[in-house]
């Protein structure tokens, strides 16, 4: 593979894990999350700021980066997570302008100028970049979905299904709304944390407008496309999603448009994504494999 | 203290601006509970529209009718391709679909009309008077005359009209609504119609305001005016419109008078969690 | 046998200016069907909401079981022994009929941190519910998407989810409204087999009949107010309670199948 092939892979990758959190909330437990590159930056300028100015190494920083961005998660989850939908989906929003007006304007954060030289991943004693990091990330990516998979088959899980379908019958069967919504929430968020950590290693300078509320709705398309709240969604929504404008490149200045409004009909025809149960993309596998109709 | 007379003006004229843009917002959202993020890019619009025939045919009335009038069909565009067939999808579908709308249509902007910043060298045909000492410029007098003119216009329109009435029904209950006769997929669009045409106004007159008209001025209008809405109270248009007056003199006297250096655009987020800590049905808001 | 279960004491509940409830008080005892009943807008749904925890009563007291559990959440009173089904059905319509009385079950786990995050996909979690579903008549579609059932099926959905609580109480809201003849004594049987095994019925009922004759006591409620209490042939003749239903324009058996 080509070394921008493995760009992109790592690219691709990186944005899946950050994605499958994100299915966690809106997928599995319905709630609305549009600040969710907000934890992706969180994850990325801890794990920055403890592998430069505070000398750890990723791995020693890591388990640090995931309690830090669950812990932030769960604080801001608090009182979110008790609103209506329409509050719930503008506070999120809120949470994403506020971090990155944190990032941008606090000294400690690097300001406008962000952090960079931040170290490279170190395994066996190897600085990891080019193929080798793209396998790690393929790694953490694989371990995502295995924690995603196990949680779909727990009480937890069940409990969070509940809940996005009646939160009312969900309660009245002993499912505390508040509580799992949290325990999906902080899920979610630690997740985009990984993804965060790993983008910071890989890019090796970050900056506050890389967690934008743009790159919170890239999270979300990549999960509506893919198809929300199935396992592999947000993975086949980050592989299309990544690799889109690179098709595009080279009508590079229509490519924006091109992207959104490819969203736009995608949305508009294909609400439940392509791995939803009504997609045509399940209707023509359906057929393919012999016809047994639905 | 003229000092904060002159800043409380601007802020004034600012929040005259900001209600009218959110003015659409708040009414798509009382009768669709919609989210209409895509609002910012009919603004945006607005102002491009405007811009482009005032140059060519040098008569503002015409470029202010002319994209009235294109934006209200941009807007019942969005709604009928976009919005009215999602209805029946959970919330985040439509909101996607505006953002993708928002995102496709500044782009246009951008490829029609060129990335730089346009200037837009028109004259308001308003008077500019002193008063006290302070200079109310021809500019600050046209944004008060219009903007109040346009809220006086909607004001009668929604509760002296049948129109008005329809509006009212259909965004309490629609399927209500329709069973009386009123055809609300019809009020629908008409409310949109409206709430673009008049964020055609806010888009010109911010184009001749600031001199300037370019791809991405509707981007902060957007977060600004869903922030707004809330603290107006979801569903209250009268909120939303107090609430936009009183953050642009916020705004304004917070950073020009009292020199405080938040980030200007800080305060609209800040207000919005202030309201849902402690007031969360926002200034207006009530029954719902 | 003859202990009090459920006690309701002065319970109010005022939404702004409208009282909804206004000092209602009624004991159920233990393994008795105790049906609500009383004319459109009573307050019927509006007890049954402050009695599993919706609401948080205005005023007035609510014991369970000895605990005295008004303004505790719903989730708090389903762990306490409180089951109940919905007037308007509230399946989870994208899970498997299944499914929805799986999630249930997991009631004893969802307090516990190590416990809600182990497996509900086990043999033995699946055989139960097949049994409540077999005990409903549902079995043969376990794996429908509950979302598709018609509203016969839902409402024994609706039974089977709630007895899967294993409750104390149960709060049947309407079950038997929209339902076809031979469903309505389907389900009768169903609640009396119900009551046999120990569990307690408080029910709400606008059908007559079924009213009268499952339950072995009545409580009246009329704007808010508890009119009467006491057997259904006692309640039957009483003229307050004909004048009730009747002063409203409504027959007192409109409903009756």
């Amino acid at each position: 593979m080509s070394d921008y092939s493995i760009t992109i892979g790592t690219f691709i990758a990186i944005q899946a894990i950050v994605a499958c959190g994100l299915n966690v909330i809106v997928g599995y437990a319905g709630q609305i999350s549009l600040g969710h590159a907000a934890f992706f930056g969180i994850g990325a300028y801890a794990s920055a700021l403890l592998t430069t100015a505070g000398g750890l190494s990723f791995w020693t920083a890591l388990p640090i980066v995931l309690s830090i961005t669950g812990f932030i998660g769960l604080v801001l989850g608090l009182p979110s997570l008790r609103l209506k939908e329409d509050f719930l989906a503008i506070t999120t929003i809120g949470i994403n302008f506020i971090v990155v007006s944190v990032f941008l304007y606090v000294p400690f954060f690097g300001g406008a100028l962000g952090i960079g030289g931040i170290p490279r991943v170190m395994l066996f004693g190897e600085r990891l970049r080019g193929t080798p990091f793209f396998l790690l990330c393929l790694g953490f990516l694989a371990a995502v979905l295995l924690i995603s998979w196990l949680f779909t088959r727990s009480w937890s899980g069940l409990a969070c299904f509940a809940l996005r379908e009646d939160e009312a019958a969900a309660s009245s069967m002993g499912v505390s709304p508040v509580r799992f919504k949290l325990v999906a929430f902080v899920l979610g968020t630690a997740m985009a944390g990984l993804g965060g950590a790993l983008y910071a290693h890989y890019m090796r300078f970050i900056s506050a407008t890389d967690f934008g509320f743009p790159m919170s709705i890239m999270f979300l398309s990549m999960v509506v496309v893919g198809g929300m709240g199935t396992l592999w969604g947000p993975v086949l929504g980050a592989l299309i999603l990544g690799v889109l404008p690179e098709v595009f490149r080279p009508l590079t200045d229509y490519r924006m448009f091109l992207y959104a409004a490819l969203l736009l009909l995608m949305i508009r025809f294909q609400p439940g994504g392509l791995l939803g149960e009504t997609s045509v993309a399940r209707q023509i596998f359906t057929r393919l494999k012999g016809g047994h109709g639905r | 203290m003229q000092l904060f007379l002159e800043q409380l003006l601007n802020g004034l004229a600012i929040g005259a601006i900001y209600a009218m843009i959110t003015l659409g917002l708040a009414l798509v959202y009382g009768i669709l509970r919609i989210l209409h993020v895509a609002h910012a890019a009919v603004y945006t619009v607005g102002a491009y529209v405007g811009l482009a025939i005032f140059s060519s045919t040098h008569s503002l009335t015409l470029a202010v009718l002319g994209s009235m009038a294109f934006c209200a069909a941009l807007g019942v565009l969005i709604e009928r391709f976009v919005y009215y067939p999602l209805l029946k999808y959970p919330p985040y579908v439509p909101l996607i679909g505006s953002i993708a709308c928002l995102l496709a249509i500044e782009e246009l902007c951008r490829l029609v009309g060129g990335p730089e910043i346009l200037p837009f060298p028109a004259n308001l045909p308003f008077p500019s008077f002193t008063v006290g000492g302070i200079l109310i410029s021809s500019t600050l007098s046209a944004v008060y005359g219009i903007s109040a003119g346009v809220l006086l216009l909607l004001w009668f329109i929604t509760t002296k009209t049948e129109l008005g009435l329809a509006m009212r029904a259909t965004s309490q209950d629609r399927a209500i609504a329709s069973s009386m006769g009123i055809n609300s997929h019809w009020v629908i669009s008409v409310t949109f119609m409206i709430g673009s045409a008049v964020a055609a106004i806010a888009g010109i007159l911010v184009g001749i305001y600031y001199n300037q008209v370019y791809p991405t001025m509707g981007a902060v209008p957007a977060y600004k005016t869903l922030a707004l809405i809330v603290v107006g109270g979801l569903g209250s248009v009268p909120g939303a419109v107090l609430a936009a007056v009183l953050l642009g003199v916020g705004e304004t006297l917070l950073i020009g008078y009292a020199g405080i250096p938040l980030p200007r655009d800080a305060l609209a987020f800040i207000a919005m969690i202030a309201v849902l800590l402690w007031r969360p049905q926002g200034l207006l808001g009530g029954r719902r | 046998m003859s202990e009090i279960l459920l006690s309701l004491r002065e319970v109010s509940m005022h939404f702004g200016g409208l009282k909804a409830l206004d000092r209602v008080s009624f004991d159920l005892v233990e393994g008795e069907i105790l049906g609500l009943i009383g004319p459109n807008g009573a307050g019927k749904t509006t007890c049954f909401n402050t009695v599993s925890g919706v609401y948080r009563p205005t005023l007035g007291e609510i014991r369970f079981g000895g605990i005295r559990t008004d303004g505790l959440p719903p989730h708090r009173m389903a762990a306490l022994g409180i089951g109940r089904t919905f007037q308007i059905v509230r399946p989870f319509p994208d899970l498997s009929v299944i499914e929805n009385v799986i999630v249930a079950m997991g009631l004893p786990c969802y307090r516990g941190l190590f416990s809600s995050c182990s497996s509900w996909k086990g043999r033995a979690t699946r055989e139960r519910a097949m049994e409540l579903l077999a005990k409903v008549g549902l079995d043969s579609l376990a794996s429908q998407k509950a979302g598709m059932l018609p509203l016969g099926n839902l409402r024994r959905l609706e039974l089977a989810r709630a007895l899967a609580l294993k409750p104390r109480l149960l709060l049947l809201d309407e079950s038997f409204s929209g339902l076809r003849h031979e469903e309505v004594s389907r389900l009768e049987e169903l609640v009396r087999q119900t009551r046999k095994e120990g569990i307690s019925i408080l029910l709400i009922e606008h059908n007559m009949r079924v009213a009268m004759g499952l339950s072995d006591r009545l409580v009246v409620l009329d704007h808010g107010q508890k009119l009467t209490e006491g057997s259904p042939e006692e309640v039957r003749k009483n003229p307050e309670v004909i004048r009730a239903y009747l002063g409203k324009g409504e027959g007192g058996g409109s409903n009756a199948a």
